[in-house]
């Protein structure tokens, strides 16, 4: 009898659970195609856009095909971070805390910060840039966004500041619109595509270099670890997130192809000269039209946007985590003292110093590119170190090929980076 | 001088007076009679060379083994690296002098030396402690251990603070002397340190750290809405770690405060059985919300293995989507017959308080459930309990619908300012009660979080 009860009482209760489903699903969706995703599209930020840019109007297509051995090793990289936020449960600056101690993460911390601020002066000249297109004063369009940005945060909940962040990442689909509108000879595109080229040239050398430093950078393995950690991902859950990872860094590469692909149809086979990525918007107006120009200059300002909004939160984030500062969203200002302040000042600083007049703007790109190049190495070593440490990953330590990989990325990386530091100090 | 007037001094406590008076205390009742007394910090020990008396280098100091079942910690060995060696050793602490900067060994003790083997009941303060995270019951807060703050008395030596302040952090990286010429310069002012008494430390690094019963109490200091914050805040492993170390009493309670998503999960991770036990004794609402967001065949097990009253109550609850008055209702609410009397129901209340979600209004009804009227606890004590409570009882009652929207029944709380409103069907049968913090969970979940 008690059994026929609870048929009768489960009909209602299922009726609920299936309004309830599609919301889950989604939800679910979101849980585990998000951080590997979101990552990827903040990667594609101010230097980022600008750097694939110049590659392209300099040197044509034949830069393109850096992109395949590129993601490669950003799905190699991100893919030992997802797996360790799975595994462990823990961001990636707690566990070099807790396996190196207070001394190498309190400097490793302190070059992230300047490493970071540096990015996010780079992203609100991205802003400032990309207003200047639609004739708006930086003096105008940086405080607005530094301060748009600030309250995001500061202010909103963080829901509403993920769902504008998921929302953000369907504008990059501006940069594919605008390579379709350009026309390009596609069959040449894929030949080269396919066809590695190598000159020994100083200024090509730099630029492969900086294609490379742009699309690896240390915030990344910071921000996505905590992510997946943030998700609450299970171990069972891994595929996904590795599944999410793949995915994530093929975008980032995608967006990135028609970038260069558009600039090298367009300015480079024109002979135009540019330096920035605002110059590469508005040569495109005579040669592919002006709903170009506006939709790269649209990209652009959403790139940094989203970019300036995710720096100084993941790296609020990570010193916090490192030190054990209260860091949450849901906490007030008061609460998390440590976590808010770094998080304005970073916005403070970064957006203030766009502010002087005749600030190089380019050279504060390059050179932020230069710092990343110089800590990445570091962290990768460190990243491996815990990896393949039983104690920490159980049965999840690398297997030997994945460890050939990554060893040989890392030394490939130490390679071009220090070769970068060289070329922009000589 | 005055081991009370050191502390005071050195400023050796952050936290408030009252507690700085317990400390105060234990730390003059330990330290009483003796004379050579020293605080000391573990990074000043971690690394110290020990030589023999010849002044041989043996090794160089890599942990420290306290027992942990003192209430301040007790230093049992030295754990250290021999010279050329792979693998610590460990020796007694009794064993070793103190000579300048050096630990001196008795040269015998060098053959004598044992596997680093840990014990029951033993405690490795470097690898454990440093560097990881605790919790501070006093405050109720998660905090990363930065040093720990040891006391010398005589020869014996014990761990009595956490050290979670800059200062400690900067002591680590080698920069502390720095750090307070910085302050002193700049701000003039000279930096505490910020430490934590063990008596409130709850170490987190490993489970079996969590089950042992000197814990237990610790955490169970926390209030339940603190120890839901700290829970929430707490990586995935550590979350399930700390919850099932709770016993069930405290782990419903914090469970009730639980972000529901976290409440989810923690359930997930036990069988049927530790479920239904922490579930049972949670209100039924809380517990419906809740098994109405497992997965269906996870909530029929723990219903299965639950008491069969507050299974049917919950099941009943379960029918009525979250949001509505059938869902945010309770069903264990105080309800007498009108001619019950005054006294019948004080005694009512004073039995079954413990386990009523809501004990301000008492309703009156038939046997069927009709709701005649309600009378307020404060109507109660004040009446003559000889009294029916058909003559005491507002026959005026504001009831709704339980198809009622939350935002109806948060305007009629908001006019009213009742503590509770009754949700009855179409023929007047009261079918629960909302109190108010329910209401208040829905309709404004982001307050106190």
């Amino acid at each position: 009898m008690p059994e026929t009860r609870l048929e009768t009482i489960r009909q209602p209760s299922a009726a609920k659970i299936s309004r309830k489903g599609f919301w889950k699903i989604l939800g679910v969706y979101f849980a585990l195609f998000g951080p590997g995703i979101i990552t990827s599209n903040v990667d594609n930020d101010a230097g980022g856009i600008t750097t694939y840019s110049l590659a392209g109007s300099e040197f044509g297509l034949t830069l393109l095909w850096t992109l395949i051995p590129i993601t490669l090793a950003l799905i190699v990289i991100q893919e030992m971070c997802a797996r360790m936020g799975v595994v462990t449960g823990k961001g990636l600056s707690g566990l070099i805390r807790e396996r190196f101690g207070a001394k190498a993460t309190f400097y490793l911390m302190i070059a992230l910060f300047f490493t970071n601020l540096g990015n996010t002066i780079s992203e609100f000249a991205g802003v400032a840039a990309s207003l200047e297109i639609f004739g708006v004063s930086k003096y105008l369009s940086v405080p607005l966004s530094a301060f748009f940005v600030w309250s995001l945060v500061v202010k909103g909940s963080y829901k509403s500041v993920e769902k504008a962040f998921l929302v953000a990442c369907l504008f990059y689909l501006s940069y594919i619109i605008s390579g379709f509108i350009a026309r390009p000879d596609w069959g040449m595109i894929t030949t080269e595509f396919l066809t590695p080229t190598l000159y020994f040239d100083a200024n090509f050398l730099t630029m492969a270099v900086a294609i490379v430093g742009t699309t690896i950078a240390p915030w990344m393995q910071f921000y996505l670890q905590s992510s997946v950690v943030d998700k609450g991902l299970k171990v069972e859950d891994y595929q996904f997130a590795r599944l999410d990872v793949i995915v994530g860094s093929v975008i980032v590469n995608i967006v990135a192809f028609f970038i260069v692909m558009l600039c090298a149809v367009t300015i480079f086979q024109a002979g135009v000269k540019i330096e920035t990525a605002k110059d590469a918007a508005l040569a495109l107006a005579p040669l592919a039209g002006k709903y170009s120009t506006w939709l790269f200059a649209f990209g652009l300002l959403n790139a940094s946007l989203f970019a300036a909004s995710i720096l100084p939160l993941s790296t609020s984030y990570t010193i916090c985590e490192a030190f054990g500062w209260e860091s949450s969203l849901n906490r007030k200002f008061a609460e998390a003292p440590q976590f808010y302040g770094l998080y304005s000042l970073m916005i403070f600083l970064g957006a203030g110093f766009i502010l002087f007049p005749d600030v190089p703007l380019i050279a504060i790109m390059f050179y932020s590119q230069v710092i990343n190049g110089t800590l990445l190495p570091f962290i990768l070593i460190f990243m491996l170190i815990l990896v393949n440490d039983r104690k920490i990953m159980g049965n999840y330590t690398n297997g030997w090929i994945m460890n050939l990989i990554s060893y040989l990325t890392i030394i490939l990386l130490i390679v071009l980076s220090g070769s970068m530091i060289f070329t922009s100090l000589r | 001088m005055d081991p009370l007037a050191t502390i005071k001094e050195k400023g050796l406590c952050k936290l408030g007076r009252e507690c700085y008076k317990i400390i105060s205390l234990e730390v003059v009742r330990m330290a009483v009679n003796a004379t050579p007394q020293v605080f000391l910090f573990l990074s000043q020990i971690l690394g110290k060379k020990m030589v023999d008396p010849e002044g041989r280098r043996i090794g160089r100091v890599s942990d420290l083994i306290v027992n942990i079942a003192d209430l301040y910690p007790l230093v049992r060995s030295v754990l250290f690296l021999p010279v050329g060696g792979e693998k610590p050793s460990r020796l007694p602490w009794e064993k070793i002098s103190e000579a300048g900067d050096q630990l001196v060994v008795p040269s015998l003790s060098r053959e004598r030396q044992t596997e680093a083997a840990i014990g029951e009941g033993e405690l490795l303060l470097k690898d454990s402690l440093l560097d990881k995270q605790i919790v501070d019951t006093h405050g109720a807060k998660v905090l990363r251990v930065n040093d720990l703050h040891l006391l010398k008395v005589n020869h014996s030596l014990r761990l009595v603070h956490v050290d979670v302040g800059l200062r400690g952090l900067m002591r680590r990286v080698g920069l502390e002397k720095a750090m307070d010429k910085f302050f002193k310069w700049f701000f003039d002012y000279h930096l505490a340190d910020y430490l934590i008494p063990w008596r409130y430390v709850q170490p987190l690094s490993s489970p079996a750290l969590l089950r042992l019963k000197i814990s237990q109490t610790r955490l169970g200091q926390l209030h339940p809405a603190e120890l839901a914050d700290i829970i929430e805040e707490l990586d995935i492993h550590k979350r399930s770690e700390v919850f099932q170390s709770l016993d069930v009493e405290t782990a419903a309670e914090a469970l009730e405060e639980t972000d529901p998503k976290i409440q989810v999960r923690l359930i997930e991770n036990l069988n049927p059985a530790q479920a239904s036990d922490i579930i049972e004794e949670m209100s039924p609402s809380e517990a419906a919300d809740l098994l109405g967001d497992l997965p269906k065949d996870k909530a029929e097990g723990i219903l299965k293995e639950m008491e069969k009253e507050m299974a049917e109550d919950v099941k009943e609850l379960l029918v009525h989507p979250e949001e509505k008055a059938g869902g945010l209702m309770t069903s264990s609410f105080p309800s007498l017959p009108p001619q019950a009397m005054v006294k019948e129901a004080l005694d009512l209340l004073r039995q079954q308080a413990e386990n009523l979600d809501l004990i301000y209004y008492l309703y009156v009804t038939d046997e069927e459930g009709h709701l005649f009227g309600v009378a307020s606890l404060r109507g109660l004590l004040m009446a003559n309990p000889q009294t029916p409570l058909s003559a005491l009882m507002d026959s005026r009652v504001v009831t709704v619908s339980l198809e009622e929207e939350k935002e109806e029944i948060a305007d009629l709380f908001a006019k009213y300012g009742f503590k509770a409103i009754p949700v009855v069907d179409e023929t007047n049968r009261i079918k629960g009660v909302i109190p108010f913090k329910s209401l208040l969970e829905v309709v404004a979940p982001q307050l106190g979080k």
